[in-house]
Formats: C-alpha cells, structure tokens, sequence
C-alpha cells in the first residue's frame, strides 16, 4: 500500500514540473510525500516493538525540505541507548526494506543522541547533516534532548566543524579544476552549484549558533535566486533521467530548451553562468575569511602584505581596497591601477572594490570606447608575474569587457565538441594561466616550454594574442578572420604600437598553424617544415607561436597536453628553428622590381630576415643612414626605445674585428647589449644594430652624452681610436651568485648553412662578453657574416655564421676558434 | 574473430580513421605510443645541445573485426599508413579466443 501510493504520487509530482517548472513546489510536495510514507512505515515497523526511546529525524537535503525526486533520503534514527538500537534491529530492517521498496534511496544512520554530537573527523557530512535535522516521529522527548545538546556542541566546537568542512569544499572544488565554466556542469557538485549555495547555509548557520538556539540560513535575495534557478535545473534532470543524474549534458541543455521553449539553449546556459558565478563567489569569500581566521601564521604574513598599500590602495586582509571608491567616477584609470596592483603583488580585490566596479561598468565601457593610448597601463597587468590573477579579477568585475567590448561575444559562450571542457573566455583565461604555470612544471617533457618562456620578451603581444584568439567564435564566421579583426579593432583604439600590433595579428592569424602541423604533416619532413617556416618568417615569431600553440592545447582540457603532445609540439619547433636558423645566411633578398632603384640597391643581397624583423620606417631610416655613410665612411644613429637605447651602423668599409669594436666601445660606457645583430649585403656594404641598456642611466641624465657615444662609435670604427684604450680602465663587473652560473657551451654547425659555419655560444652574459667572443673570431681570422644576439636574464645566447677567406672554416680554423672562444666566455 | 594492431603515424592518424569509416569500422582503442623499429632515432642540435631522438611518437591503434573482414580492414590501414617512407609503422594480426560485452554479456561476434 505505502509503496504504490509513493511510486504514483513521485510520477504527479514530475508531471506537475514538467508542465510548470515550478521546482519549489515540487521539492516541497515530494518532501511532504515522503514525510508521509515514512511516518506511516516507522508506526507500523519500529514503534510497535518500542513505543518510546526511538525519534525519527529527517537530515541532509531532506531535512531542510529540498529532495529532489531522486536524491537520497537521509534519515537519522535516534536512540535513546545502545541496547534498544541493538535489540531493534529486526523492526529497523523491516522499517528500512519498506522504504526501499517504496523506491526511496535511503541512507540511514542509527545514532544516540551523545553519538551526535562527537566531531567526527572523518565523517564531517554526519556532523553537517544535522544542522538540517527535523523531528519527523517518535519519542519527542528524547528529540528534545539532542535539540538541547546540539546548539551547545556546535557552539564548542565551530572551528573545527568549519575547518573541515572548508577543505572538503576545497577538494570538491579542485576536482572540477576550481572554476564554474564547464561546458556540460554537475549542477550539484562543480563550484557555484548547489553544494555550494548550501555550504554558505551551513556556514552562516553555524556562525550565527549560540548555546540554547541554532541559527538559521538566510541568505540574500541574489543567492536565493541562484539557488532557485538550480534547482530547477536538477529537478528537470532527475525528472527526465528517472535517476540521480546532476549532469547537465549538452542533450539536456537542448531538451529542456525545448521543454519549455526557452530558446537557444546557449543564452540561458550563460544565465547558469552568472547564477554559478554568485554562488563560487560568495563561497569563496566564506571559505577566504573562515581560512584566515583560522591560521595565525597566514595572520602574520596578512599584516606583513598590508605594508604593500599605497596611496591609491589599502591592503587589508589579503585584499585589495580603493582608498577612495568615489574616486573612480572622475578617474576610470584608477580600475586599470588596481588591476596593475594585483599583478603586481598577486593580491585580490575585495568584495567592495569587485561591487564598486562592477556598478561602474557601463560608465567605464563609454570612457573605454573612445581612442586612448591605453597599451602601456596594460602592458604591466599583461605580464607582471600575478598576471592571470589580474586578468580573471578583470574578467570577474566586467571590467575586461568594459575595456574591450570585441570579448562581449565569447562571454560565457559554450562551444559544443568533444574536447572542450570550459566556455570560450574561461578557456582563454586557463591558457593564459597555462603559461604561468610553466615556472612549476617538473615534468621534464615541458622543459623546453619552460626554457622558451623565459626567453620570450616582449611578453604583452603573446598574452594579448591569447586574450584574443577565439575571441571571434560564435560570430559565425572563420574564427581566426573574426578574432584577427576584434583584436585589431581594440589595439587601434588603445594604441598599441605597430610592430606589437603586426605581432599580435600574426600569431591570431596562425594560432592554428602548428597545431593542425603537429595533426597532418610530418614533422620530420623538411617540405613540411620549410611550409611551415616560410608562415612563421622569424625565431622570435617561433618561439611566440610555439607558446600561444601550447598554451592553447593545455587550456582545452587539463588532461589534453600529455608529454607524448608536448614532444610532439617541441620536436615541430626544434625542426622549423634548425630551418630558420639555416636559411637565415643562405636565403637571400631578391631583387623586388617594384622598389625605387636605391631601395632595391639598399635590400638586394641583405638577409630575408632582414625584411622580416624590420618596420618600412626602419628600412626607410637605413637607407638615410647608407646615403649619409657615403659622405664620412660611417654612420651612426642613436635613439631611445621604450626601455632600452638602439644603435645602428652603416658602413661599407668592412675590416676585421668591426663588430667587436662597436661592441666594446658600448662596454666602455658601461652599456649592457642586449641584442644584436649584424648584416651585410652583397655590395660590402654592413648594417649593425645593436639594442642595449643602460644601467646606470648615464645616457638619460647626461643627454650629452648619446652625441659623445655616437661620434666615439664613428671614430672607432674609421680607426681613429683604439678600443682597446677605451676599455682599459673598465671597472670588473659583480659575478651572480654561484647558484646562477650558467655552463658554457660552444658549438659549430658546418650544414646548417650553405655558405658559412654556424657557431653558437650560450653562456653567462657579462659585461664585454660580445666584444671579447667577437675580437675572438676576429683574431682567429674569421669574418663574421651574419650574427644573432639574444640575452635572456644573465643569459647570453649568440649565433655566429662565421667565414675564412670566404669560406667555411676548416677544422683546424674550428678548433683554434673554439679555443679562443672558451677562454672569452671564462668567468673573469 | 581477429584482433588488429597498428603502430602508425601520428599525422596519419585522421586519414586513417576516415578510411576505416569509409569501410564501415569506426570502434578502436587508440592510444599515444613512444617507439622506433628499424627507423631508430636521430639527433638534433638546439643551442649547442644534442637531443636524442631515439623514442618516436606513434599511433597506436587496436580493433577486433570479424575474421572475414580481416583483410579488407588490413589492405585499407595500411594505404591510408602510408607514405613510402621509412618509419611508416607496422601491422599485427592476432587470433582472438573470445569477445564478451561487460554491459549485457553478448558473446562472439556480437560483442563486436
């Protein structure tokens, strides 16, 4: 009897949501349903045998009277002793069979009332569960007893029960990668869902528990909204599954569209984002707040991080706050400021500064759409070293929106295929993290990655170019065209330097490339390589591609870059590197017929990398510098470039150990290089440049000087002036820390080009190091055709393509130059 | 029953399956591989490093077709395996005893 009335009465109340989607009164009826049946199964099994000492207690969801169709019941059976709970066990069982087959999943537990209230460590759900206790049947009595003891218990031992039942919110919340933008969600489980909205129930029921009166949950009005939109998506999922199913599956996605015609699907899923959002961040601030109170360490390194407040910013519990809210109306900028200030020292904004900037969001989008010269308030916020904290705090607020509206149509969009796990802007926001995470990798298969992402400088371009690189998806065109254009369109109107700007199309353009290589070519095949290393042009473009490409394969899901795909992806950059590398002195300009007569005289015979790591402007610039060359032998201009000064030589009077000079007289005025590189084309004619800095900003505060430089550079090379004299009384540089040495290695590469040997030198940078490895190769009799200089950190790395009377050098010539090579690059 | 057992390609590996769709099998387990047969290994010099290549990353695939297909199923892997060119991988064919469907115990070919 009891079982066909739950089993008929389960399937009205199914029927009622569906047509209704009125979840509230479906929890609420079946919550009522099953009051009945188990009321009527305990009198007729259990108090029979023992009219008194027994309470039945619903708990859990039950308890608080939001059972899903499906979900568990809870139940505590509570006993006045031990004995009568052992001496009922038939009565219990017969209870409890009744039950399950009424179709009920009971989980029971059978306790007296001084088992409730131990902490049960390794049980934290019992203690938990019983915040939602309610009095079902049986001895009243003996329910007062617990409901006496336990406002008492939680009172005493609210740290540990909050402790607890944080890290287990902590490892929920790791399980699904810490973040709520799944593509097909556990409505019940992942972060933001109802487990969620229930932890902050438990946590202000707890808090608010004195001795003598349990507390109660309310929350307010945004979370029980979330809360309501939720549960009626578990209750259509237990509904249409006919089981526990808590998996919003993109077929459910469709089918309840379609249930209750609530149109695209993909509209109202990005409406579970937002309900999710409110519910992750509300338990995330609990779950912070219970933390920090709970360690007295974490106290004293908060007190310590408050030291960092500044005049815009007070730090305050490991938060960042506005000194001055109100001072955000007149000055939009101040939100890129706090945004600098958590990628700057990884501090979070607090609630209040997320709330003020989130209610300026539309005023801040009017001051964002006008044209600015935004590009170097980003810079910082895209690479200072809690770069993706900024960037997701930016995502949180609205405020990356706000500066970038292109990014509107990929908010919280689901894109359905079998690989993805997260919505396009979450998928973007975990790639540029992936880069980050690099500095931790231990596997050695991401080594190398490792290693490339230290050496990528600019790093703004790359992390803007994953910002943007889907950002055309769901505009239904090519992505790739759309998300090019996007990006284009936000950095004309922020301002972004040109060459940053090409760099950025470039990698959107081909953020495919090496991917669909690494899928359809053989990497081993040098047609395919050279496809590919005619598409990427440069090593620094490489090196970029390379990363943007893993980035984006780790971000599609965690488990998608194994080692077996990271060597795959390095492998591709080692074989399209070794054919950059080699055609960078065999592949020459052509004559281009459509150029002026002394533009195609200038080009004719430079290296193509020329053109490619070249601006029109600067080509332009140099060939002022070839005309102005003619008339003195030399020319020599100087000029400042963001942080750093750029040199450039033309010369046609090539001698012997010119590199060298030009190199040493920088050292000699104290000058760090930092890159450079040398050209020459087929007239003799030789472009140097070289880009250095200037530590101890003698250049800057003595603007006298850049002219001193300049004419000493021109003397020295006409042999006016000996640099030997000038580096003479160079003061002795201080040696990093034995830590930090970095090994030398010299290497020769007589295949890699057709015409000269490839000599390559990675080893500590110091001051003089180019001049001392250059006046290496001079003296040795070698002619340095085309050089590569990269520094990265302390790190020096040098690509040399050296000749010997025109050819490459023999092995006898190697051996003394890698000799005089070994003894340049010794630690002074 | 047979069990066939291809070490292939990576890069190979979508033409491949569109190949055996084309003939009508599209259930196989495929799992990323490391090895080298005759091909070996080879070095590559990056900043003045030799890097030994001697473990390749293959393809493998594994799928149990009925032993009458066999053939059919062997000739079309390997056209679409190949490139003529050293390293294209290998093709192993096993007798199988027995294939059992967990979910509802379907035996033979049925499971398949």
């Amino acid at each position: 009897m009891i079982v066909e009335k739950a089993r008929s009465s389960l399937g009205t109340i199914q029927q009622e949501f569906l047509a209704t989607g009125d979840s509230l009164t479906a929890l609420a009826e079946r919550t009522a349903q099953i009051d009945g049946v188990v009321t009527e199964a305990a009198s007729a099994f259990l108090f029979p045998a023992a009219p008194s000492g027994i309470a039945v207690l619903a708990v859990g969801g039950y308890g608080r009277r939001h059972l899903f169709p499906y979900s568990d019941v809870d139940l505590l059976l509570l006993f006045e002793s031990e004995r009568l709970a052992l001496h009922s066990r038939e009565p219990i069982s017969a209870f409890l069979q009744t039950l399950w087959d009424a179709g009920m999943r009971v989980s029971h537990s059978v306790r007296t009332p001084a088992e409730c209230t131990e902490v049960h460590n390794d049980n934290i759900e019992l203690n938990v569960s019983l915040l939602d206790q309610r009095y079902l049947t049986g001895d009243r009595i003996l329910y007062a007893k617990l409901a006496d003891k336990l406002p008492r218990f939680i009172t005493a031992n609210r740290d540990s029960l909050i402790r607890n039942l944080s890290q287990l919110t902590r490892e929920r919340h790791t399980k699904f990668a810490n973040t709520f933008y799944h593509l097909e969600p556990n409505v019940k489980e992942t972060p933001g869902s109802l487990r969620d909205y229930q932890l902050l129930c438990w946590l202000t029921q707890m808090r608010e528990t004195e001795p003598g009166h349990l507390g109660q949950a309310e929350l307010g009005p945004e979370l029980n909204k979330a809360f309501r939109f939720l549960a009626r998506l578990r209750c259509y999922l237990h509904a249409r599954s006919g089981r526990d199913n808590n998996v919003l599956s993109f077929e459910m996605q469709d089918a309840m569209a379609d249930q209750w015609r609530d149109g695209d699907p993909a509209q109202w899923m990005r409406e579970y984002y937002q309900h999710a959002r409110t519910t992750y961040r509300a338990a995330l601030h609990q779950l912070e707040a219970n933390e920090a109170q709970s360690s007295s360490l974490f106290a004293q390194f908060r007190d310590w991080r408050s030291r960092l407040s500044n005049a815009d910013f007070s730090v305050h519990r490991e938060r960042a706050h506005f000194r001055s809210p109100q001072r955000l109306e007149a000055e939009p900028d101040l939100a890129l400021k706090l945004f600098e200030f958590v990628a700057r020292h990884g501090i979070r904004p607090s609630i209040e500064a997320v709330q003020k900037i989130e209610s300026r969001r539309e005023p801040l989008r009017e001051y964002f759409s006008e044209p600015r010269a935004l590009w170097p308030s980003l810079v910082p916020i895209l690479t200072l070293p809690h770069a993706p904290e900024a960037l997701s705090a930016m995502h949180e607020t609205g405020a990356i929106t706000a500066l970038f509206p292109e990014l509107d149509g990929i908010e919280c969009l689901v894109v359905r295929d079998f690989y993805h796990r997260y919505t396009v802007d979450e998928h973007t926001l975990v790639a540029i993290q992936a880069l980050w995470s690099l500095d931790q990798a231990s596997d050695p298969a991401l080594k190398p990655f490792c290693d490339l992402w230290t050496e990528i400088s600019p790093a703004a371009p790359l992390v803007f170019a994953i910002l943007f690189h889907d950002s055309g998806k769901g505009s239904g065109e090519d992505h790739v065209v759309a998300s090019r254009r996007l990006a284009e369109s936000a950095m004309k109107r922020i301002r972004v330097p040109d060459q940053e700007q090409e760099t950025v199309c470039f990698l959107i353009a081909k953020h495919l490339a090496l991917s669909a290589a690494m899928q359809s070519r053989d990497v081993f095949d040098p047609q395919a390589v050279r496809d590919i290393a005619h598409q990427v042009e440069t090593v620094e473009r490489l090196k970029a591609l390379t990363l943007l490409t893993y980035a984006d394969i780790s971000a599609v899901n965690p488990t998608v870059m194994t080692p077996w795909r990271a060597q795959r992806l390095w492998q591709l950059y080692l074989s399209v590197y070794n054919e950059l590398t080699r055609e960078l002195e065999t592949e020459r300009i052509d004559s281009d017929a459509s150029a002026s007569p002394e533009r195609r005289a200038f080009l004719q015979g430079f290296p193509t990398r020329y053109l490619r790591t070249h601006t029109e402007a600067e080509i332009d610039q140099h060939i002022v510098l070839e005309e102005r060359s003619r008339k003195r032998g030399v020319a020599v201009d100087i000029h400042k470039i963001e942080t750093a000064y750029q040199l450039t030589l033309v010369t046609a009077s090539d001698r012997p150990g010119l590199f060298a000079a030009v190199a040493g007289t920088l050292s000699s005025f104290g000058l760090n290089i930092l890159k450079a590189e040398a050209f020459s084309n087929r007239r003799g004619l030789i472009l140097d440049t070289f880009t250095f800095a200037d530590p101890s900003r003698t250049l800057e505060l003595n603007p006298s000087e850049v002219d001193r430089l300049t004419v000493i550079v021109e003397r020295v090379i006409t042999g006016k002036t000996d640099v030997r004299e000038l580096l003479r009384n160079r003061p002795k540089p201080v040696l990093p820390s034995r830590h930090a040495r970095i090994p030398a290695t010299v290497s020769f590469d007589n295949d890699a080009s057709g015409t000269a040997t490839l000599v390559e030198i990675v080893a500590e940078d110091r001051p003089g190091l180019l001049y001392d490895l250059a006046s290496a190769i001079a003296q040795t009799g070698g002619n340095i055709e085309v050089v590569l200089i990269d520094t990265q950190a302390h790190k020096a790395i040098d690509v040399f393509y050296v000749t010997a009377s025109g050819r490459k050098l023999d092995s006898q010539r190697q051996a003394s130059l890698d000799a005089a090579l070994r003894r340049a690059v010794e630690p002074m | 029953m047979k069990k066939i057992e291809a070490i292939i390609q990576p890069f190979k590996l979508d033409e491949v399956k569109e190949a055996l769709k084309g003939i009508g099998i599209d259930g196989m387990t495929i799992s990323e591989v490391r090895g080298h047969g005759r091909q070996k290994g080879h070095k590559e010099v990056y900043r003045g490093q030799e890097y030994n290549v001697d473990l390749l990353p293959k393809v493998k695939l594994e799928m149990v077709v009925s032993s009458d297909r066999s053939d059919e199923v062997i000739k079309t892997l390997a056209s679409a395996a190949r490139t003529g060119k050293i390293g294209d991988g290998k093709i192993f064919v096993y007798d199988v005893a027995e294939a059992i469907r967990i979910r509802n115990d379907d035996r033979g070919e049925s499971a398949l």
